[in-house]
């Protein structure tokens, strides 16, 4: 939103700064993005008058001019009478003229913006010596008008500075919009002047103008009649409009132009001009159409409705366009003629042979407007305040300010009635309060004086009866509705800086802290320490990618307005998403790693939970990869998940699985390498761990060394919580013994199930007894393998002998020989 | 249909004698199967369209089942610790590992509340439009709630763009608390999710810290000095604070939250604010009442703030990282450089 301080001062008075206020608006107000000092543009150029114009001796079209510029500009040559020597171009250059000068080492106002700045200097011209220029409105960045040299009418003195005319000597703040989501109006100089007084505590009065709403109409012989139809009330809360006759369609005055242009507005004529100004001046949008193009033998009729189907339009940039179904179009009985609130249409559009207009002025739906001006990719400057809830009892008073305009610019006259389409607009509602109200939530200490007299400022009406306060905002202020929107005006108005900064206070009780997050952190910490490194995945994945890990799309949650296939679905597992990060690792150097996350999945195998929405799996997923080794890395990432679950003083238990077994969590592995995870204090199941599918590998350019695990975060959660008592064992005052113990097995034997039947038997000795794995010896085609085991046995009442430890082991190899005919080696 | 179906047998026998199956779905021919849809009459080139994804749908099961078939290794015993001939596997070297920048400083911004009197909560990744919009004074019609800013599944649901869609849950769970005298103290910090186009300084996806805070006599300079009281821990030194104006629909009055630059040094230029000397931070605000009302608590009598923070950026600029999608890129380069 771009404010002209030159503007704002029209209705209130600044007694700061620019600086100063800059500071105060974003304290107050709203962040300032930048500011521009319109007035620096102009240093140096001058009012000079043409003293004499005669033509060029070397060039036919170049004219010859003597100007006096009062002997203000210094370090120039002058003639004997003190007049200085230009050379100018324009045909309309002529003897009296006063025009705008700009001499040498001055810069030409519009290269401002442009990649290079336009100095000028004294040079010769075709054998004449040229001071500078006699500048054009597009050279002084004025308006697009390069026909000829700006004719200044103004009564000014020669010497006098360009930039105090036509309000060029002007500051132009520029606030962020976001600030004002819920404020339109301070999307007009009006609205912003109001609360430049306000937050400089002074008070602000509108003009008689802004409340008043009188139009005198004349009879017309060519406008017969206006009507307005208004099918959907919701669309389009108010609607009001008025014809205008005998307009003088042309260029609008310099002035005029000059503020259209500090605010970044393109002059076009006069009428267009007109309703711009209006616009930003109050911000409320109006759109003028061309009578004749709207009206049938002298009456035009507009409805304002939705599109019918397949109809089409053409707007005022020439695009044609199929309204969006929701849109909210102005029509005549024979079409389109504006897309409303958002942009007119060709058909109906004002030109140099306009004479007589329909003059609109009306409020739409802001989300309706926002809707459409996203569907057709339009954004206006009318989007932009219609899109904040224009108030609909803005309407006549901006109206007649309008009309007044066109009376006195375009020679235009009101003619036939004004139509009010819904003229019942609601009031705003008194809002009751107390001071003490606003000092609770503010921490502050305001008087009741003070709060009325903050809010007067910005002409609300308050009634005050000791603590008590009676607050009405005014029609333009529709975001006041309840108590602490009061707080905040206040708040706001007096200066949140002003606060005092203090703590809450709360009782000692100390914290829960959250069981799921500390947990979430050891595992962190234990597998960070382990060598692995932590990613983070998108929560989404391409489609593509679930199926090349095997997982069917139809399992996900689908995003129905992804802006890339990358984001299609949610992710059913960990696993996948880490999966796609390890040949690019591998690439970039990294011969082995494993890689982890902890994170949240989705699928709609899963259920629903007790909200009644998708269950949120917690996982934890590891990926181990190395890219030469042939080894069946199984055995590596089991090894990461034993020691894992030795952290939290689990030990697991790993069983085959059933070749049948089909879950999205199961699908990236190869089931004949990989196995279920059991926690075996707990009797918890906790996941899977394995290598990958063969489909896996291949489309993700797996080395064959990859395996990995996914466990649920709940599931150890769960086994924790089962988890009692301590774990200690007393030390022993004796020494252990240990003996290494060698089973010949059938080939086919499984550890688990040797290794079962041994702990079995261990869990009956006197003794604490631990059993740990040595190696696993299988030569080529053989029927049998070696499995040997460490035991370590302790006694806690005597030092144990050979012959003990020896009937320990024969007990063992008995127990292995009976289940699996193992032997001894 | 003729053509189809010649196609098809091509195709098909084309399959079979290819090493990668996947190459099939690009094969010239099918694309010029769908080339040519539009070139059909169009009272045939719906069914024609049809059978032409019938075509590429055969084929894709297909390559998913020739995908299926490829000989998986042969099975292991996974009852084992260890491969037979192998040694028993061992972990990475602990200087290998390396712990996510994000999830650290989730850790330290947490512990640093959790010290404050802070309970932690985690956010969901998937919600309905109760709790992202409704609960939290969002009007139907909201820009907010259309899919141009927020991610939505085909079934209505929600990809969160802040982690205050757990404020009505987090509120509703303590109404016990606050009514026993107790304040409602908790930080939501979690991932969160906007439909934005990637690029240096934008992600999608990215997490937030959200405080909420509700009690009796709360004030908007308690949620300043609980703010400056936490990034003076956070950044290790004394910060200067202050708040201007803004518009949130389920916070009011609503602040912007500016801190005092931390690492400005005098006389230098600072990259980080670029010598602005302060660092616009956070959205904040006094809960509105709507929303307490909404989640069972009396708004005249108890107040409470809440604010949301992004994490990424207060992680760039205490690290100097100059590209957010670094974060979930998952390159060990990065990812290495986080002990």
């Amino acid at each position: 939103m771009k404010v002209s301080l030159n503007w704002v001062k029209e209705f209130t008075s600044v007694d700061l700064s620019t600086d100063e206020l800059i500071k105060l608006a974003t304290e107050r107000l709203g962040g300032i993005e930048s500011h521009d000092d319109i007035g620096a543009h102009y240093a140096g150029i001058v009012v000079a008058k043409v003293i004499s114009c005669v033509k060029h001796p070397n060039a036919d079209k170049l004219s010859l001019c003597k100007v006096d510029d009062g002997g203000a500009v210094k370090d120039v040559a002058r003639d004997e009478s003190g007049y200085v020597q230009v050379v100018c171009g324009a045909p309309n250059v002529k003897e009296g003229l006063l025009v705008a000068w700009i001499p040498p080492k001055a810069i030409v106002p519009a290269s401002y913006g442009e990649k290079e700045l336009f100095v000028l200097e004294a040079r010769d011209l075709r054998g004449e010596l040229s001071n500078g220029m006699l500048a054009s409105p597009r050279e002084l960045g004025l308006s697009d008008d390069h026909e000829g040299i700006l004719e200044i009418a103004e009564d000014v003195k020669p010497g006098t500075e360009f930039k105090t005319l036509f309000g060029l000597d002007d500051v132009v703040i520029e606030i962020e919009n976001k600030m004002f989501t819920h404020r339109p109006d301070c999307f007009g100089q009006l609205g912003i002047a109001r609360e430049i007084a306000g937050i400089q505590h002074q008070q602000f009065t509108s003009p008689d103008w802004y409340l008043g709403s009188n139009i005198e109409t004349k009879t017309s012989e060519v406008i017969k009649g206006l009507g307005v139809t208004v099918e959907d009330p919701k669309l389009c809360p108010r609607y009001m409009a008025v014809a205008i006759d005998n307009i003088q369609i042309g260029p609008s005055p310099q002035w005029l132009q000059g503020y259209l242009k500090r605010v970044g507005v393109r002059p076009i004529n006069n009428v267009v001009d007109i309703t711009n100004y209006m616009m930003l001046l109050t911000a409320q949008p109006l759109h003028a159409f061309d009578f004749d193009k709207v009206a049938k033998d002298g009456n035009a009729q507009i409805i304002v409705r939705r599109p019918k189907d397949g109809e089409r339009m053409t707007l005022l940039d020439g695009k044609e366009i199929q309204p969006h179904k929701d849109a909210t179009l102005i029509c005549t009985p024979d079409g389109p003629i504006a897309l409303g609130g958002v942009m007119g249409g060709g058909n109906s559009e004002v030109d140099e042979g306009t004479t007589r207009v329909v003059l609109e002025c009306a409020t739409f739906d802001m989300y309706n407007i926002r809707r459409t001006s996203m569907a057709h990719g339009i954004f206006t400057d009318a989007v932009t305040r219609f899109t904040k809830g224009q108030p609909a009892a803005q309407l006549p008073a901006v109206l007649a300010q309008t009309v007044k305009m066109f009376e006195e610019l375009t020679g235009g006259t009101a003619a036939g009635e004004v139509v009010d389409a819904n003229s019942d607009t609601e009031s705003n509602k008194p809002v009751s309060l107390t001071a003490t109200f606003i000092n609770e939530r503010l921490g502050s200490s305001l008087k009741v004086d003070e709060i009325t007299s903050l809010l007067a400022n910005v002409e609300f009406a308050v009634e005050a009866k000791g603590d008590e306060l009676v607050v009405t905002a005014p029609f333009w202020r529709t975001d006041i509705e309840i108590a602490e929107d009061v707080v905040e005006e206040v708040g706001r108005l007096n200066g949140f800086d002003t606060l005092p900064v203090t703590l809450p206070t709360r009782s000692i009780a100390p914290v829960t802290p959250d069981a799921a997050r500390e947990l979430k952190q050891t595992v962190r910490d234990v597998l960070a320490a382990a060598g692995a490194n932590e990613v983070l995945t998108y929560s989404f994945i391409h489609g593509d990618l679930l199926k090349k890990v095997g997982q069917k799309p139809e399992d996900s949650y689908a995003i129905r307005n992804a802006l890339s296939p990358d984001l299609q679905y949610y992710r059913q597992t960990l696993t996948p998403n880490l999966l796609d990060l390890v040949h690019a690792n591998h690439k970039a150097g990294f011969e082995e790693f494993a890689l982890f996350e902890i994170g949240k999945s989705h699928n709609k195998v899963h259920g629903t939970d007790d909200e009644d929405l998708p269950g949120e799996l917690n996982m934890i997923a590891l990926t181990y990869s190395h890219s030469t080794s042939s080894e069946a890395a199984y055995y590596r990432a089991r090894c990461y998940l034993d020691h894992l679950a030795a952290q939290f003083g689990f030990t697991l238990e790993y069983s085959a699985i059933d070749p049948g077994t089909d879950f999205p969590v199961t699908k990236p592995f190869d089931l004949g390498r990989s196995a279920l995870v059991t926690i075996k204090e707990a009797d918890v199941f906790l996941g899977i761990v394995g290598e990958y599918t063969a489909a896996a590998r291949k489309n993700l350019k797996l080395p064959a060394a990859s395996a990995g695990f996914e466990i649920g975060t709940d599931h150890l959660m769960e086994a924790l919580k089962k988890q009692s008592g301590s774990q200690y064992q007393p030390l022993s005052k004796y020494p252990s013994s240990s003996q290494d113990l060698t089973l010949q097995v059938p080939v086919d034997t499984a550890y688990g199930a040797l290794s079962a039947v041994l702990q079995d038997v261990l869990s009956t000795q006197e003794y604490r007894a631990e059993l740990t794995p040595l190696s696993v010896f299988q030569k080529d085609g053989e029927a049998t393998k070696n499995i040997s085991f460490r035991l370590t046995l302790t006694s806690l009442g005597h030092t144990l002998t050979t012959d003990e430890v020896t009937a320990v082991v024969e007990r063992l190899v008995a127990a292995a020989s009976k289940s699996s005919g193992a032997k001894q080696v | 249909m003729n053509d189809i179906n010649s196609v098809r047998e091509q195709l098909l026998s084309q399959l079979e004698s290819l090493e990668d199956k996947k190459q099939i779905l690009r094969a010239n021919e099918l694309r010029n199967l769908y080339g040519a849809i539009k070139d059909q009459p169009e009272s045939e080139r719906a069914a024609y369209g049809q059978a032409v994804n019938a075509l590429k749908q055969e084929l894709e099961e297909k390559v998913a089942e020739a995908d299926a078939g490829i000989d998986d290794q042969v099975p292991i015993d996974v009852t084992a610790p260890m491969d037979a001939n192998a040694e028993i596997p061992s972990l990475l070297p602990t200087e290998d590992g390396s712990i996510h920048p994000i999830s650290r400083e989730i850790q330290i911004i947490s512990d640093l509340f959790y010290r404050m009197g802070f309970e932690v909560s985690p956010s969901r990744e998937l919600d309905d439009e109760y709790h992202m919009f409704t609960s939290l004074n969002f009007p139907e019609g909201h820009p907010a709630r259309d899919d141009y800013d927020t991610f939505m599944t085909e079934e209505g649901l929600v990809a969160p763009a802040h982690t205050s869609t757990m404020q009505n849950r987090i509120i509703k769970a303590r109404l016990d608390r606050v009514k026993s005298g107790d304040p409602i103290a908790v930080l939501a910090i979690d991932r969160v999710f906007r439909n934005e186009d990637l690029d240096a300084r934008h992600e999608h996806t990215f997490h937030q810290a959200e405080g909420v805070y509700v009690g009796e006599g709360i004030t908007v300079g308690d949620l300043v000095g609980t703010l400056k009281t936490f990034l003076t821990g956070y950044f290790g030194k004394e910060v200067d604070a202050k708040i201007t104006p803004f518009y949130f629909p389920f916070t009011e009055p609503s602040f912007e939250f500016s801190l005092s630059c931390p690492f400005c040094e005098e006389d230098e230029y600072c990259k980080v604010c670029s010598s602005e000397r302060w660092i616009e931070l956070l959205g904040c605000g006094m809960i509105h009442p709507n929303v307490l009302k909404e989640a069972g608590v009396d708004p005249e009598r108890y107040t409470g703030f809440a604010w949301g923070c992004g994490v990424e950026r207060l992680i760039m600029m205490k690290y100097d990282i100059e590209d957010i999608r670094h974060f979930n890129s998952g390159k060990l380069t990065f990812l290495r450089q986080f002990k």
